[in-house]
């Protein structure tokens, strides 16, 4: 079930006040401060039925109707009771957050432990229009559930408040709490993947690695193929032999790749994508590379550290730091 | 009220819903644990319509058939309101309306999906344990009730107990425990909530008529006394009357036709108008001595007539006395009524008989039963007044050979007195009781024939009087100058001991093997099980006393005793305060945790020591083995030791090596190990 918020909660005053009632914090013992409480449409259901039970009893005379319609009446304020205590005490705890890509879910942990004693049964949570989670507190006193939010945008996400609702016993009652964790996530830009990465590759005077396409050096002529460029036509063999050719150059390549922001095309995302896409290629070729960024120049260097540390620049690009 | 949230699940995803396997086995079982007391009165296929309905059901969640189409539902629907409408005798009443829902219920098994189906076949499930409560009130029933609760209770709670585990045990346990916690307060709100009068009228369960009917023909109280069924219980204020004086009148047969004696036909119904207890009329009986106080729950006999001794003074509301001093009820008795009244032993009744009753209770058919008549006249004239009269016959049934048995020979149709008062001469009371009403009207004296119950059994645990269905009895009463309506029990001049000692003492010993009933006369000579029986029969009448009696005026006169003054303050406080109380329980329960088990003492000194290192930014994450917490402590060191290990040794031998005696110098070796390291870090943090 995806999280949603009722009319209520959808006012900015609730989310102030919530502000107020319950401060931002990594960790959180819920207490009757932090728990609200409310009957579901079943909860009014069995209401309905117990009216219509006492109605019957008073028609007919009949004591043991009258039973009937109070052991329901006491069944519901003995849940409200049960359903309370079943969030009550749970201790939430941010302990991780991944990173991930525009599109793509992120995933963040979040411990839920419990005090010793009775275990808690039907504990879920979520993020708000996301799916929730169950909470496996009935044997265990403590667990991680792994939960995940799409990411529209790079940079920081921040998922907002974490629900954490129940029904149990009988779905009468819901419980819940909407907690913030403080939790954030970085997400880098969708990565775009080109055919060729090595076209907008910055180049370097000399190196070992012979670019084929590249346009330095005269290296050997053959038959012209559509798509060469018109200015390594050698027209002088045209006029000879009527026979288009064209010289083949070859550039020297630095291995030591440097993606740079200025020489990628398209808007800054479609740019900071390409350059993701580079950065991922790169990354898993094993080959050194760098990025340039305007105002960032992150050396060339090999490693997971050196790759994160470049897809963090490149989804913070152009975002102010909080 | 888009507040409210709906608690549907995962067909919101789009993925196929279904209802948790051990739910849905225990909403199966309770379906059928909930119907099955209605199979007494709903037609039997609507059961058979459930079965299939709950195989169909099992058939899909093993995957195995579908859910029925639509058109094939909409064709079982049809079908079955139309099958309930025919085989109902009365579409309106509660047993063709009981039989409507029970098939909408076992019909709803096959479409039940989503888990807002399962919720509405739970709370129809509910509805039903309260509906069989209608037909039957009895402690078994409620037992009975008590169990179904917890089932379709344990059925709700599996739909949300989603842990991986879950077993049928584990939801019905927990649903257990849940129904013994509402049970207190439940009982607070038993006693405290206003009983009010009924707002509109409902029409009400049938139910088997048994006991005594508006006509009486020959050998129909024999029949009766094969029942062992209770009639009612009466408690007595005062002490107990003698055995034969419990004469519980309850019709008065004044019309005779075709060998059947008739209530009623009286002229107009004015004359039998109830006359309300509060405006007693002229012609109602003095009231003389002291009133015997006593008050009675009537079993239900679908009718209004109530059983009351002798001349009854209602007392209270809801009953009413008749022309013919009958107590009766507002409406049919179909639920355990409870109803006071006094008796007046002695009071002269109708000393002056007006002309038209004195024809009405003269009256004989024309030319029946001429042997009978010819008698009367002939033993009339032998007498001197109408008493002597009335001995002779007494003694004529004393002295001539006349039997009581339980099996009397079939008489003659058209002259069935003749045949039994000189032909049979063997007869049950209401034999002896026709004969002799005939024989007083043949002379002109006005008689009439009475049904009731005579006696009772005394239970000794609770002091109550017990009344069934073999008690049933008949007599008569005859008008006299002066004396106004006199009881006589021609029963009592042919076995004496009937009246003194009960139908068990009067009977032979072939009739006594006739009855089946059970009786606590028959645990004559086994204490033990006749000790059992009474205990069973006062769990009854208490039962019957204060849960099912438990009216507005039984709860007034309680809440008087408990508080004092019934105001609704002092109730409302009353109530508060129980809930509270009830509600306190189940608080403690829920929330009482025991004392955490104390700790090992190493592991003491290593959280201590944890928490200290807190103040220089080092904290332990939950996922951290202590060994690995002291490695990252000691790099955090200015200069890191290698003794940290020993120290990791130390504390893993005292924690986990049973071998390890945890002595104090161990611990203290411990202690200060821990103590310089965390010093170490104290003092870097600080530089």
């Amino acid at each position: 079930m995806a999280v949603e918020l009722s009319a209520f909660e959808r006012s900015p005053r609730f989310s102030r006040w919530l502000d107020r009632r319950i401060p931002p914090t990594r960790r959180i013992t819920l207490s009757q401060q932090s728990i609200f409480i409310f009957p579901t449409l079943t909860g009014f259901l069995f209401g309905g039925l117990i009216v219509l039970l006492i109605l019957g009893a008073i028609n007919y005379q009949n004591s043991l109707v009258y039973g009937v319609a109070f052991m329901l009446g006491s069944l519901f304020l003995v849940t409200i009771l049960y359903t309370f205590r079943n969030l009550s005490g749970l201790t939430i705890e941010l302990v991780g957050a991944g990173v991930g890509y525009v599109g793509e879910d992120v995933e963040f942990q979040v411990r839920v432990s419990r005090p010793k004693g009775k275990g808690r049964e039907g504990v879920q949570l979520g993020w708000l229009g996301a799916i929730t989670q169950w909470a496996e507190l009935y044997d265990s006193e403590a667990c991680t559930v792994r939960l995940f939010v799409r990411a529209e945008r790079r940079g920081w996400l921040d998922p907002g408040r974490l629900l954490i609702e129940t029904q149990y016993p009988l779905g009468l009652l819901r419980a819940w709490t909407w907690v913030d964790l403080g939790a954030r996530a970085l997400v880098y830009p969708q990565p775009i993947f080109l055919d060729h990465p090595e076209h907008i590759a910055r180049r370097g005077d000399d190196g070992e690695l012979v670019d084929p396409q590249g346009s330095d050096d005269f290296n050997d002529m053959r038959k012209y193929r559509p798509g060469d460029p018109i200015r390594h036509v050698m027209w002088r063999v045209y006029a000879r032999s009527d026979e288009l050719v064209v010289k083949e150059y070859t550039s020297y390549l630095d291995p030591r790749l440097m993606l740079d922001y200025d020489r990628v095309s398209g808007g800054v995302e479609e740019r900071l994508s390409r350059l993701t896409g580079m950065t991922l290629s790169a990354a898993r070729s094993g080959r050194e590379f760098g990025l340039i960024l305007p105002g960032v120049r992150i050396g060339p260097s090999i490693g997971d550290s050196h790759r994160d540390s470049i897809l963090r620049a490149l989804a913070l690009h152009g975002i102010p730091q909080a | 009220m888009a507040f409210l949230r709906r608690n549907e699940p995962a067909e919101a995803l789009g993925v196929g819903y279904q209802i948790p396997r051990n739910s849905l086995a225990l909403l199966m079982v309770a379906q059928a644990v909930v119907v099955l007391p209605h199979a007494a009165h709903i037609t039997l296929w609507i059961i058979g319509v459930g079965f299939v309905c709950g195989c169909w059901r099992w058939m899909v969640f093993q995957g195995r058939w579908d859910y029925p189409q639509r058109w094939v539902k909409a064709l079982l629907v049809v079908a079955s309101v139309i099958g309930v409408g025919v085989s109902g005798k009365n579409v309106f009443s509660l047993e063709t309306a009981t039989g409507l829902l029970i098939v909408a219920f076992a019909l709803k098994l096959v479409e039940m999906k989503s888990r807002r189906d399962a919720y509405i076949v739970i709370h129809l499930c509910y509805f039903i344990i309260a509906a069989e409560f209608l037909f039957d009130q009895s402690i078994g029933a409620a037992l009975y009730g008590v169990l179904a609760m917890i089932i379709v209770t344990a059925a709700f709670v599996g739909l949300h107990q989603l842990h991986t585990r879950v077993r049928v045990a584990t939801s019905l346990r927990t649903a257990a425990v849940l129904v013994s916690q509402a049970v207190p307060l439940m009982l607070v709100l038993f006693l405290f909530f206003p009983r009010v009068a009924p707002l509109w009228s409902v029409p009400l369960p049938g139910g088997a008529r048994t006991g005594i009917s508006d006509h009486i023909a020959p050998g129909d109280i024999a029949a009766l006394t094969r029942s062992d069924d209770i009639a009612f219980r009466a408690v007595f204020d005062g002490a107990i009357p003698a055995m034969r004086d419990l004469y519980w009148r309850g019709l008065v047969y004044s019309n005779f036709a075709q060998g059947t004696w008739f209530v009623g036909g009286l002229p107009t119904t004015a004359d039998n108008m109830p006359v309300q207890a509060g405006g007693l009329a002229s012609f109602l009986p003095k009231r003389v001595g002291t009133p015997i106080d006593y008050q009675v729950l009537l079993e239900p006999t679908q009718e209004s007539w109530l059983f009351a001794l002798d001349v009854a003074a209602p007392v209270g509301r809801g009953t009413a006395l008749t022309r013919d001093f009958r107590l009766i009820a507002d409406g049919p008795v179909h639920s355990v009524m409870h109803y006071r009244a006094q008796a007046f032993a002695g009071a002269a009744t109708d000393v002056e008989l007006p002309e038209w009753l004195r024809r009405r209770e003269t009256q004989l058919p024309p030319g029946d039963n001429p042997r009978i008549v010819a008698f009367a006249k002939d033993l009339a004239a032998r007498s001197s007044d109408q008493q002597t009269y009335l001995d002779n016959v007494l003694k004529y049934i004393r002295t001539e050979p006349f039997y009581y048995t339980l099996n009397p020979p079939t008489l003659d149709d058209a002259h069935s007195v003749d045949s039994f008062w000189f032909d049979s001469r063997r007869g049950f009371c209401s034999h002896f009781a026709g004969a002799f009403v005939y024989l007083a009207r043949a002379v002109g004296i006005p008689a009439r024939m009475i049904g009731g119950y005579q006696g009772g059994e005394v239970n000794p645990l609770t002091g109550h009087l017990v009344v069934r269905q073999y008690d049933a009895h008949a007599w008569t009463e005859v008008w006299l100058p002066g004396r106004g309506w006199v009881r006589i029990d021609p029963t009592a001049a042919v076995a004496p001991a009937r009246i003194e000692s009960g139908l068990n003492a009067a009977l032979s010993e072939t009739d006594r093997a006739v009855l089946s009933s059970v009786t606590a006369g028959h645990f004559e000579g086994v204490p033990g099980l006749r000790d059992v029986f009474y205990l069973f029969e006062s769990m009854q009448h208490r039962w019957n006393m204060w849960v099912v009696g438990y009216d507005t005026e039984i709860q007034a006169r309680y809440l008087a005793d408990l508080l004092g003054e019934v105001t609704p303050t002092r109730v409302g406080l009353a109530m508060l305060l129980g809930g509270g109380l009830s509600l306190a329980l189940v608080v403690l329960s829920l929330f009482w945790r025991r004392r955490p088990e104390p700790d090992h003492p190493a592991q003491r000194i290593f959280r201590r020591f944890a928490d200290r290192l807190v103040r220089s930014g080092l904290v332990r994450r939950p996922d951290e083995t202590p060994a690995r917490f002291l490695h990252r402590v000691n790099k955090a060191r200015n200069r890191p030791t290698t003794d940290v290990a020993e120290l990791v040794d130390q504390l893993d031998a005292l924690l986990y090596n049973p071998d390890v005696e945890c002595s104090q110098q161990a611990l203290r070796s411990l202690r200060s190990g821990l103590r310089r390291l965390q010093l170490d870090v104290a003092l870097r943090a600080r530089a």
